[in-house]
């Protein structure tokens, strides 16, 4: 009877073994589609992120403040973000890649200055554009890329 | 092409580009309504609040305090005397006494005799300062909006905008700040006018001030054709990718060309500060005269069709009628220096532009028991019918002058009569009126005379 018992449980046991298997996902970098950005940056906001994209670093919450204000005592805030904007880009303290970084691979910097600025990567149709673009205006630098992404519609949206 | 055929062609195209149509922002053609009174109309929002007694009555400080001292402290402004005794609201004298010498006038011939006054305008909405400026701006009382939003009913330059074809830099509003919501009253909410009819807007004192030096003073200028030409190409397709999406940078439609214009009056305006080439008034001791002497910048630079500046330094009466005092003398200083400049430094702007000047509201009747170092009661504006008594002064082409219309027993005019008034002096008063937005009962002031 014991051996009987035994004979059972090493059945039962070995029965119902299942292969395991372990399933893996290749890593994607996950980024917003610009058709989601739907929502209006407030000043404070807009001003926040572009110092914190040109600068790598936060602005303080007093100049913050103080930048607001100035925005909001202008009209139009087209001409006020651009002349936010091109008064950072005199400031040698902004973070620009050097001419030489940009054009030794203009694929990975539109691919960087999208991520930058749009927090998405460029479709393939906007890379192809870039890239033809920059290589048939060989005197464009980085910040006049910086300088229209800044100040493009899209990037007052999140 | 024979001679005489080409002198033909010539001057048949010449005549045809006169005589096409301007097609308005409306889709009509020409403006249909009155011939303009003049080209150009500054209006100033004056000054924060102002008691009847002390403006229109001249009584100085016979009135509020008690104390036997009448006369005229805006004799730029109004006809009349100025006080004989204590006098607090000019300047200091050395090792003298606090306001003790009063600023010379600047006008030989004030603007009441220049020009058409209505001494007794009521208004008639809640006396707060967003309120009037709001009704002052859209011909509306602020009913039914509050602070952080922008006016419910159209502004007069979106009206000016649509009707009159205007673009966006022949329309400025000049703030005296940031505060109260002063920035939103550049355009309405309405969803068949706002921000693309909308005046272009500086509060002076804050985009060349301490704020705008450390943050926009110096902006580099890219080169026309080097730099930004590609520069508004690339914005271009990033703009048209994001078209779908639909949105943008909140804009007036400033074209680029308006928009590198400003950009280039900034620059030039940081430039001349730093020289100490603004054309301030002969006394600029307080913010609104600062604002005024941006605001004078401003029309020379632009020569705007409608310029609406905002002035609120009498507000100080809340606490302090010494300062009040003081501040509606240079209120009146200020609108002095002003008409003087436009009519000798900005050539094309003289002789025919023509001024308003009201109070956003008036002041109670009865003080709030505050005192100041002179141990004189302050005053509030809490919508009594005191606060209701404003005036409306204007001068220019077409404006009789040495007219007053009204009286305390028969006033004559609203506050929200600007909108209309304005409209008929630059010759777009059938449009405003027929859209039906104005408050009802509101007219034109010529209408009233």
């Amino acid at each position: 009877m014991k051996h009987l018992i035994y004979f059972f449980l090493i059945i039962i046991l070995f029965s119902c073994k299942e292969k395991s298997y372990v399933h893996e996902v290749n890593e994607i970098d996950v980024a917003q589609n610009n058709a989601d950005k739907n929502k209006e940056k407030t000043p404070e906001i807009f001003i926040n992120i572009a110092y914190a994209n040109l600068y790598q670093e936060a602005l303080s919450a007093n100049r913050l403040v103080d930048a607001t204000e100035v925005v909001q005592s202008i009209g139009d805030k087209q001409v006020a973000y651009e002349t936010l904007i091109a008064k950072m880009m005199v400031d040698p303290e902004v973070i620009l890649p050097t001419n030489a970084e940009m054009r030794d691979d203009l694929e990975t910097f539109v691919e960087d200055t999208y991520k930058r600025f749009f927090v998405r990567i460029p479709t393939e149709a906007e890379k192809t554009w870039w890239i033809n673009y920059l290589e048939s205006h060989p005197n464009l630098t980085a910040e006049h890329v910086f300088f229209s992404m800044a100040t493009s519609n899209e990037y007052n949206f999140y | 092409m024979k001679r005489r055929q080409f002198i033909k062609k010539t001057a048949l195209t010449s005549a045809a580009a006169i005589g096409v149509p301007y097609i308005l922002p409306t889709g009509r053609l020409f403006a249909t309504t009155n011939p303009p009174l003049a080209n150009h109309v500054v209006f100033v929002l004056f000054a924060g609040g102002v008691r009847h007694q002390e403006s229109i009555q001249q009584k100085y400080l016979a009135e509020s305090q008690g104390v036997n001292s009448e006369g005229n402290i805006m004799y730029n402004m109004l006809d009349g005397a100025p006080p004989e005794l204590k006098i607090v609201y000019g300047q200091d004298v050395p090792n003298g006494l606090e306001g003790a010498q009063p600023i010379s006038p600047i006008l030989q011939t004030s603007l009441e005799s220049q020009g058409t006054l209505f001494p007794e305008v009521r208004f008639g909405g809640s006396t707060g300062h967003f309120g009037g400026l709001s009704s002052g701006v859209s011909g509306h009382y602020a009913f039914t909006q509050g602070l952080k939003n922008r006016p419910v009913h159209p502004t007069i330059f979106e009206y000016l905008r649509r009707f009159g074809g205007y673009k966006a830099t022949d329309t400025w509003f000049i703030g005296n700040g940031i505060g109260n919501s002063t920035p939103l009253l550049n355009y309405s909410a309405h969803p068949d006018y706002g921000g693309k009819y909308g005046a272009n807007f500086f509060a002076p004192n804050v985009t060349f001030g301490q704020q705008g030096h450390d943050f926009i003073e110096g902006f580099k200028t890219y080169h026309p054709e080097e730099e930004l030409d590609p520069i508004l190409e690339m914005r271009a397709f990033l703009n048209h990718n994001f078209m779908q999406t639909g949105g943008e940078i909140p804009n007036l439609n400033n074209t680029e060309e308006e928009k590198e214009n400003i950009k280039a009056f900034i620059k030039e305006t940081f430039a001349q500060k730093a020289a100490g080439q603004i054309a301030f008034p002969t006394v600029n001791d307080n913010g609104d005269l600062q604002t005024i002497g941006y605001a004078t910048e401003v029309l020379k630079w632009f020569k705007p069709k409608v310029t609406v500046i905002n002035m609120s330094a009498v507000d100080s009466c809340h606490e302090n009628y010494t300062s009040y005092l003081r501040n509606l003398h240079r209120g009146d200083h200020g609108v002095g220096f002003l008409w003087n400049y436009i009519q000798n430094k900005i050539p094309e702007m003289a002789g025919n532009t023509a001024l308003v000047v009201m109070p956003e509201h008036g002041r109670n009747l009865n003080s709030n028991g505050i005192l100041d170092e002179n141990d004189w009661f302050a005053y509030d504006h809490d919508s009594d019918p005191n606060s209701r008594r404003i005036f409306t002064l204007m001068a220019g082409p077409g404006i009789e002058a040495g007219l007053r219309v009204g009286t305390e027993n028969n006033p004559i005019g609203d506050a929200t009569d600007v909108t209309l008034t304005i409209a008929e002096i630059l010759g777009i008063k059938d449009d405003v009126a027929n859209a039906g937005l104005v408050n009802g009962g509101s007219m034109s002031l010529f209408d009233r005379i």
